[in-house]
This record gives C-alpha cells, structure tokens and sequence, in this order.
C-alpha cells in the first residue's frame, strides 16, 4: 500500500503546486480563484492521506464551499478587469525581493527536511469527532473560545467599516 | 503486485454503479417531470414516442448529444467548459455514502453525512463558474443571483440536519437509518417534523428547483447562469440538477424517514420508494407554486427558517442533555 501513498501524496502535491502558480500567476481573476480552489482541494487531499477526514471534509465545506463563494461574490461585485495596476508587471528589485523572500524560506525549509529527515511514521490514528469535540470543548476549551472572540471581533470590525462608510457617503 | 484491495474494488464498484444510475435517473425524471407538467396544466404532456411517450427522454438525450457545442465570443474558454464538468463530477461522489439497504452502501465512512454536505457545496461554484465564464449579462445575473440564494440556504440546511444528528448521536448515515424503527411512528420525522420541514424548504432552495429557481428564472433571465450553453453543456447542468435532486430526497429519507426500513417489502425497495415519493414532492412544488421574488426568498430564509432552525436546534439539545440525565 506504501507506494499508492506515495503516488498519492505526488498527485496532490502536484494539485497544490500547479494551483497555487495558477493563482498568483493568472490574468484574470476568476481563474485565479480556480487555482486557490484547485490548492485548497489539495491541501485537503493532503489531510485525506493524514487520516484526518474531518479536517478534510471541513477544510471543503468552509474554505471551497464557503469562502471561495464568497470572494467569488466579491469579485463579481467589483468587476474587477485586469488592466487595473497590479496587472503590470513588477520592477526588477521587487522581483529581486520577492525572489529573496521565496529562496529565504524555501531555502532554511528544504535544508530542514535535506538534513534532518524524519523516519516514515505508520498509519496516522484517526482521531474521531467525539476526540475532537471533548478536546476542543474541554482541554483546549479556553483558545477554542478565545479564537470565536477573536472571529467576533473581525465580524463587528467589517460591519463597522462599511457603516461608517454608508453614514458619510 | 499485490492484489487490488478489497474496499478500492467496492467503490469503483460502486462508481460504476452509481454512474449508471444517474443516467437512468436523469431519463426517469425527465419523462416524469414533463408528465406531471402537462397533466397540472390540464394537457397530455409527451405521448407520440412510446406508450405515454416512455421513450421521449432517450429522443431528448440523443437531440442533446448531437447538437453544436457554441461557445459566445469573449468568453473565457477554460472556465467556460469547466463549469458543466464540475457541476457533474461532485455527483458521482455524492452518492457513494447513501445506505440503500442494510450494508448496501459503496463507501462505508462514518462522515458520510459530512461528506455530502461539504461536497454538495461545489455545485454552487460550477453555477458561478458558469454564468461568470459565459460573458453574458444574464448569466452573470444568475450566478450572482446563485451565490446569495446558496449561502443564506445552506445555514438552515446545516443546522436542520444537525439537530437529527444531535438526536441520533452520529454522522454516519447508515447509524443513523439503524437507530429508527420499521414503522412510521419510530422515524426520526416524527421527533424532528420542524427541522424536516426546514430541511426540504433548504434543499429546494440548494439545488435551484422552483419555487426557489431565480439563478435561472426564465421569464426574467432567459436561462440565468445556463443561457449560453447548448448541448450536452446543458445537459450536463441539467442532469446534476436531476442528480442532486436524488441526493437530497435520499439524505432526507436517511435522516427523517427512516431510510430502508419498512414492513413487509425489503429495505432497498422501501429505500427507492421513499425517494421517489419525495421527489415527486419537488416536482409537484415547482409545477403548483409560482416563483418567489428575490427578496421574497431571502425574508423566508433569514426571518423564518434560520430563526426557526437555530430555536429547534437549541430545543433538541435541551432534551437531548435531559434524556441522558433521567
């Protein structure tokens, strides 16, 4: 079974690459969305392979389901077009930055993995959902309730900011 | 080489299976809708080919299948012929974790319930896809149209369907069908008939069927988010429409109606029976109630079914805590 994994993990991290150049690389930005969909379906691929199914189901019904449709709604609000100025094309010292950045992490990550590689573990357990319900709810009860405050906030945050807008036209 | 696992041949088993019986579906529903159309408004509906017209749907499939592919000019071409293919796609999974039967279920995952939902969710982005790829401006209508309608009626679906789940102590469809009784009084409806009622209203809403169809109401938007497609680009639209129609009358059968339990008749039997009757429900709805206007749907689902479903969600937990004290 070892080699399916294998050909699986190959397959999904092909998914994530090719998405994720497609999402910063496209003209248009709907296509761009495909490509952060395309990404997101393979990072839940990759939980798939964990044997985290309740991750992956939801990492689809939040981010694919949810807020993919809603950045889609976003876009399609504003009618964006690509000639607008992030469409030209970068000056040479950003490229060199963002080359910098790129090699940077990239670098320190891939020398991470290239000198201390980490025996294959055996089949992940799956964690079930009563697990995780206990868990967040009773042991990690006060972060899970701390990041509700913290989505509360950035909800009032965002109605703040377009009633203040609409009150002064 | 080893041999092929045995849960792999299952689903592709089932793959194959359910590949079959969507097309079938498709032909049925095609047939049945435009019966019942025709007798509502008082007419025959399709009867020259056939008797009682049963072989109009293979005459209409065929039309479908030989017609020109067009493509309107400015349209992105990628996207354009993704979206058809992606409104399909989900479908063939979506089936796999339906119990028809005591064991007859191509994939045994005990998130089935989550699994549906959470890729049920990408037929709303093939509609996007499609009226925004179609460079048309009633195709864009109706997927902005779509976007809203989805997103306000999935809340209520959830929470509706969470509420059985609460009662039932699991997401795993088949546990769920196995906690009801063979007789109508044992099934979950009976406990839960508000969150049923919240969860068929949600789902006519979910897969764009009148009186909740304004993604591609015709007499404002000519086809909405299909307008510029012909073919089996259409047909494809049209038969995850079919396809994901049978997937939420199943998950309401699983969850409200006991699935395959029945007396007298085998489980797989009561299963299609139970289907059919909802789905003749949906048809009977779009063929009886007009269309809603759009603020009209969105005041039904925000000020009556989310308030409604988080007040029975909250009432099912209650006793769902009080039965495990006493």
């Amino acid at each position: 079974m070892e080699y399916m994994a294998k050909i699986a993990f190959g397959f999904y991290t092909l998914i994530i690459l090719a998405g994720s150049i497609l999402a910063v690389g496209a003209k248009s930005l709907v296509r761009s969305m495909v490509g952060l969909i395309a990404t997101l379906l393979g990072v839940a691929g990759m939980y798939m392979l964990l044997n985290a199914q309740f991750m992956a189901l939801m990492q689809i019904l939040i981010y694919v389901g949810a807020i993919c449709v809603l950045i889609f709604f976003a876009i399609m609000l504003t009618r964006a077009d690509d000639g607008g100025e992030e469409a030209q094309s970068a000056s040479v010292r950003q490229n060199l930055l963002a080359l910098l950045a790129v090699l940077s992490v990239g670098g320190i990550l891939g020398w991470l993995v290239l000198t201390r590689p980490l025996a294959t573990t055996g089949v992940p357990v799956e964690v079930t959902i009563e697990k995780l319900g206990l868990g967040l709810l009773g042991t990690y009860g006060l972060a899970f309730e701390l990041i509700s405050v913290v989505l509360l906030v950035s909800m009032a945050g965002a109605v703040l900011l377009t009633w203040e807008r609409r009150n002064g036209k | 080489m080893n041999a092929i696992p045995a849960e792999l041949l299952r689903i592709l088993i089932g793959l194959v299976a359910v590949a079959a019986s969507v097309g079938l579906i498709g032909l049925v529903m095609v047939w049945v809708e435009r019966k019942v159309a025709g007798h509502i408004q008082r007419r025959p509906g399709p009867f020259e080919v056939g008797p009682s017209g049963v072989l109009q749907p293979l005459c209409d499939a065929l039309k479908l299948v030989g017609k020109q592919l067009f493509m309107p000019s400015g349209a992105d071409p990628i996207l354009f012929w993704l979206a058809p293919v992606l409104a399909f796609l989900p479908v063939l999974l979506l089936f796999l974790p339906l119990p028809v039967g005591d064991g007859l279920q191509a994939l045994n995952i005990n998130l089935g319930l989550l699994l549906i939902l959470a890729f049920s969710g990408l037929a709303v982005l093939s509609v996007l896809l499609g009226g925004w790829a179609s460079n048309n401006k009633y195709g864009l209508l109706g997927a902005a149209r779509a976007v809203a309608q989805s997103v306000a009626y999935e809340i209520p679906l959830l929470l509706s369907v969470l509420a059985v789940a609460f009662v039932a102590g699991s997401l795993d469809l088949a546990e769920v069908v196995k906690g009801q009784g063979t007789w109508p009084w044992n099934w979950n409806v009976m406990t839960q008939p508000l969150a049923f009622l919240i969860y068929f209203v949600s789902a006519l809403g979910e897969t764009n069927r009148a009186p909740f169809d304004l993604p591609e109401a015709e007499s404002e938007l000519t086809a909405g988010f299909h307008t510029e497609y012909s073919g089996m680009g259409f047909g494809l639209f049209f038969l995850a429409e079919y396809a994901n129609m049978v997937v939420v009358c199943s998950v309401a059968t699983a969850l409200f109606l006991g699935g395959w339990h029945g007396p007298v008749l085998p489980g797989p039997v009561w299963f299609v029976l139970k289907v059919s009757a909802l789905m003749l429900l949906m048809v009977f709805a779009r063929w009886t109630y007009p269309r809603v206007r759009f603020d009209q749907l969105l005041v039904i689902n925000w000020k009556w079914l989310l308030p409604l479903a988080v007040a029975n969600l909250l009432l099912t937990a209650f006793f769902v805590k009080l039965a495990q004290f006493a």
